[in-house]
């Protein structure tokens, strides 16, 4: 140890700083990913083997998939599918960073919207217009996937992110189940209230699913059918008065809501409904599975809040979401777009309905659910799109979506559409 | 009279505002949500560990228990050794030399780490330190190294010169005068160091939530953060999460309570 | 700027001052610094360097772009990030004014709260003992575990603070807490307190006991009332624990990052924005450099109200 020199000491001090230096250099930039550049290429082929890391969100169809993972690899020699999970928020805020590298996700799936758009900017998604999958999906609903000509993602899930109803609480408060403008949505509330329960339990406190009912509120008061998009880009303001009346309509709700509802997390808002405390629940059509895990018994319908005066252009509002993929990063593009294929035939995506009471966009599903068979109607429905997903800025959309949360907590419409207004001007 | 029944009073209050939410966790891992929403305060009505269970399998906490553990177990005897190396030479070398060497590492504390997290992030990229616990290591290491030299340089340098001039006299390098004399004359320092780092590492967020990507690599508090997502405000679930990510440090509070008190407030003082 | 190469280059001068014919002192006298010591900070020093200091300074590179952390191409675009997150970006307004809030909110009552709690458990009975170490006792917990603990507490539905309101009859008081927008932000304030005073009172207890038991006899003789005693002895003794615990205070208070996301979940919504989660929301949007750009001007904010406590409290410390 005492051999060594002042001199030596500092040459190894020089080198950590050159090295320091050289470090410093390798600024913002530089670290690409492959095939964003040139547009997406469709994924590898070659044997189906390996480890396949397949990154979602949905941790309550884990046990689902991981009996779908089993089939898969009966069909294919050593091949190992793992689900990396994350929850639904984190997803939405860290899936681009975590899946670029390519060190999880092989396959994976990403929300419609701003999630879809950023992944295609990045360049995670290879193509997958030749792919077998394709053919399996109702044409209509792949749209939410493509970028131009190319099919980059296969929308998995068909949900409705509407109001839950309690049939039986429904009738025994005579209420109606399909208002057909706003002042018989309100009379049904009304009823419903006199009747002694909850009308409408909305989980308030949770940005995520609290939101969905702006999907419905906003549907048929909308001057066009991608109004958020303009709101995004500044042609259409929330100081608007269609969106101003939306807001009033939001305050038309608050008798009929829980206590707090502003504050209530999704678990006590769930817990309400199925307790049958309240008629309502203001999530969706994915939430039915957790409803009756809480020991929910009675028949579960799907209302729609019609904000309309009677000619409604939409009798409710569904997404197509879960936008399944392969990794461009991917070292194992084969297998992983085997797995795609694989659920995406029409068996296993029934059975996957079917077990998570979820509808799916892939053709010739037989639902057998009973839930899902009672809410298959609404397949054939003049739905809309889910409009908050067409936000593409986050930012944005919290800001919008909070601007009806504030009016339900005592905030004016105006000066509620103000504050929402000023953030996204800010956006432009 | 007047003053001891205030007095009684307040502490009073205070303490089942502590003891009774934490009962009432305890209590709830092992309820339905159902008996949890009907009465928080009740005993449960079976000692049955299905949150537990479920919580350890489901969720793969008993993976990111691990986790936590061999990071902590790395991380701190690490810092610790860093800091003491660089605090027994700063203690030892004179004048502008050791203030700058002290200066300089002790800096750090004044960067909270959101402010360099972006650059960290993408260094660690390209480093090909995301999603790995030695990467994790690393940067419970920086981030607290600073306040560990604060901590164990401080402390090295109230040690009585006279004791290494009499080691160096003995023929002693200074590697053996460090590890013989300064490490166990220390002892105190490095003790209540080692427990303050051992509670932040133990609990850190940041970093886990920012580099780790795979489920397999999560850290206790990453675990639990990522049990409320959509579907997951279940409470129970959450509370048994709660103790069982508390376990070790409660554990080590209660054998160890007055080095924690003295550890833990040592490096408020310091920070 | 100080990077290695810069500390070494400094590290000479003093040295040569100490005497022409360094080599030959160096194995005589035992105050003679040996040389391989150069080598102890080697490995703590190239650790700050390269992962506290370089990514602090490149912070400063990324925050003149509008990198989005995924595309090869950038621009630079000078000051425009700082000039937007002053001027047009309402977001980023309201959690730094947020975060100023908490802070007074939680500096005010957690050092009020724990002086309180040290004034009235200093003497080292054994009930003071134990409840010492009860109030210490949430300072281990992880932020993430407060958080869920207190998301219960306040659920208005189901939750800890309207059951117990509810029961004894005060129906009126209960609130949604949380929900609130324009309380949420105090609800959490309270969370932190309860917390962190207990590490506090500690330091404050500390504090106290160094004071001589004489000065309060003197001044009992002099017929001084209890607020007289606090006022003359007591605070100017403890000056040196509330310097402390305001410093700690105060970081935490802007470091509260764990404790909004468990709570508020992620991202939060803007009552409870503050300047840190706001960082990591437009870090998770894809824009790196303006993430950055948030980070200096955090810093420098911490910085700021550190230094502005110190001269208020006039008890800047002498530099170490």
């Amino acid at each position: 140890m005492s051999q060594i020199s002042r001199r030596q000491a500092m040459a190894v001090l020089g080198a950590l700083g050159l090295g320091a230096t050289a470090a410093a250099c390798a600024g913002p930039g530089g670290s690409t990913t492959p095939g964003g550049a040139t547009g997406p290429a469709a994924p590898a082929t070659g044997d189906i083997t390996g480890k396949v890391s397949f990154a979602h969100w949905r941790g309550e169809d884990k046990a689902v998939f991981d009996e779908l993972i089993k089939r898969f690899a009966a069909m294919h020699d050593g091949v190992e599918v793992a689900q990396d999970i994350s929850t639904s928020n984190d997803y939405n805020a860290q899936a681009l960073q975590k899946l670029r590298g390519g060190s999880i996700g092989d396959a994976f799936a990403t929300f419609r919207g701003a999630q879809f758009k950023n992944f295609t900017e990045a360049g995670i998604y290879t193509d997958l217009k030749g792919s077998k999958a394709v053919s399996n999906y109702e044409d209509s609903l792949l749209s939410a996937g493509k970028s131009g000509d190319n099919v980059l993602g296969l929308p998995y899930q068909v949900v409705f992110p509407m109001p839950m109803a309690n049939v039986d609480l429904f009738d025994k408060a005579g209420a109606d189940l399909a208002p057909k403008d706003w002042d018989s949505f309100l009379a049904m509330c009304e009823k419903l209230a006199s009747s002694g329960v909850v009308p409408i339990s909305w989980p308030g406190g949770d940005v995520g699913n609290g939101g969905q009912l702006f999907n419905c509120m906003i549907a048929n008061n909308g001057p066009v059918d991608d109004m958020c998009a303009q709101i995004e880009q500044g042609k259409l303001k929330v100081t608007d008065d269609w969106f101003i009346k939306m807001l009033n309509q939001y305050k038309d709700l608050v008798p009929f809501l829980q206590p707090n509802a502003t504050g209530t997390a999704v678990e006590p808002a769930q817990n309400l409904f199925s307790q049958g405390k309240a008629a309502m629940l203001a999530t969706g059509s994915y939430h039915i599975a957790a409803v009756r895990g809480l020991g929910a018994q009675f028949p579960i319908e799907l209302v729609f809040p019609n904000t309309s005066d009677g000619n409604a252009k939409y009798e409710g509002v569904y997404n197509a979401t879960f936008i399944l993929g392969v990794n461009s990063a991917s070292k194992n593009q084969a297998a992983a777009a085997a797995w795609i294929d694989f659920l995406s035939e029409p068996e296993n995506a029934a059975y996957y309905a079917n077990e998570t009471a979820q509808h799916v966009s892939v053709k010739d599903v037989e639902y057998t659910n009973p839930d899902l068979k009672r809410l298959s109607p609404w397949l054939e429905k003049k739905t809309a799109l889910a409009a908050r997903f067409q936000f593409l800025n986050l930012d944005v959309r919290n800001a919008v979506e909070a601007s009806a949360t504030a009016v339900i907590s005592g905030t004016s419409p105006e000066q509620a559409a103000e504050a929402a207004q000023k953030i996204v001007d800010e956006r432009l | 009279m007047l003053a001891s029944i205030s007095r009684r009073a307040i502490l009073g209050i205070y303490a089942i505002i502590i003891i009774v939410p934490l009962t009432v966790v305890g209590f709830g891992s092992f309820k339905s949500t159902q008996e949890l929403f009907a009465g928080p305060f009740s005993l449960p009505q079976s000692l049955s560990p299905a949150n537990y269970a479920e919580v350890i399998g489901g969720q793969d906490l008993g993976t990111s228990f691990w986790n936590s553990v061999i990071v902590t177990a790395i991380s701190v005897p690490l810092t610790l050794f860093l800091a003491s190396l660089a605090g027994y030479a700063v203690s030892r070398l004179k004048g502008f030399v050791s203030w700058a060497i002290f200066g300089f590492l002790v800096l750090g504390m004044a960067i909270p780490a959101q402010a360099n997290m972006v650059p960290l992030y993408v260094l660690f990229g390209r480093l090909g330190l995301l999603d790995n616990l030695a990467g994790l290591v690393l940067a419970n290491v920086v981030s607290t190294l600073p306040i560990a030299v604060f901590i164990l340089g401080g402390f090295m340098r109230t040690l009585p010169k006279e004791l290494y001039e009499a080691s160096s006299i003995d023929g002693s390098g200074p590697w053996k005068t460090y590890a013989s004399i300064a490490l166990p004359l220390s002892a105190p320092s490095i003790a209540a160091a080692a427990i303050f780092l051992f509670v932040i590492h133990w609990n850190e967020l940041l970093y886990p939530l920012l580099f780790i990507q795979s489920p397999g690599n999560r850290t206790l508090p990453l675990a639990l953060l990522s049990f409320q997502g959509e579907f997951q405000t279940n409470y129970p679930l959450l509370f048994a999460g709660v103790i069982l990510a508390s376990l070790p440090v409660v554990v080590a509070y209660v054998f160890l309570q007055r080095y924690f008190v003295a550890g833990i407030t040592a490096g408020a003082s310091k920070g | 700027m100080s990077t290695p190469t810069g500390t070494a280059a400094k590290r000479k001068t003093p040295h040569r001052h100490t005497g022409a014919d360094e080599a030959k002192v160096r194995r005589r006298s035992p105050t003679r610094v040996n040389p391989a010591l150069y080598l102890f900070p080697l490995p703590a020093v190239a650790v700050i360097a390269f992962f506290l200091v370089m990514p602090t300074l490149q912070a400063f590179q990324y925050a003149i772009t509008d990198w989005n952390g995924f595309s090869a191409a950038f621009n630079y675009v000078g000051l425009d990030n700082f000039v937007r997150a002053f001027t047009s970006d309402s977001l980023f307004i309201n959690a730094m004014t947020n975060n100023l809030k908490f802070m007074l909110l939680v500096v005010i009552a957690q050092t009020a709260f724990s002086l309180i709690l040290a004034l009235l458990l200093t003497k080292n009975s054994r009930g003071s003992i134990l409840l010492r170490a009860l109030f210490f006792f949430p300072t281990i917990l992880s932020s993430v575990s407060v958080a869920f603990i207190w998301k219960f507490i306040y659920d208005p539905n189901f939750g800890l603070a309207n059951s117990v309101l509810g029961s004894v009859g005060l129906e009126a008081l209960q609130g949604s807490y949380l929900g609130n927008n324009a309380q949420a932000l105090y609800w959490v304030a309270v969370t932190q307190v309860w917390f962190h005073a207990g590490q506090m009172m500690v330091v404050y207890i500390a504090g106290l006991q160094s004071i001589p038991r004489e000065l309060y006899e003197a001044a009992e003789m002099d017929g001084a009332g209890r607020w007289q005693q606090f006022k003359s002895i007591t605070w100017p003794f403890v000056a040196p624990a509330t310097a402390i615990v305001v410093a700690y205070t105060t970081v935490q208070s802007f470091k509260a990052f764990d404790l909004i996301l468990g709570i508020a979940g992620n991202p939060p919504k803007q009552s409870l924005d503050i300047l840190s989660t706001r960082i990591y929301s437009t870090f998770a949007n894809s824009e790196f450099g303006y993430a950055a750009a948030q980070s200096i001007i955090f810093m420098a904010m911490i910085a700021l109200v550190t230094w502005l406590q110190r001269r208020l409290l006039r008890l800047t410390p002498k530099g170490e």
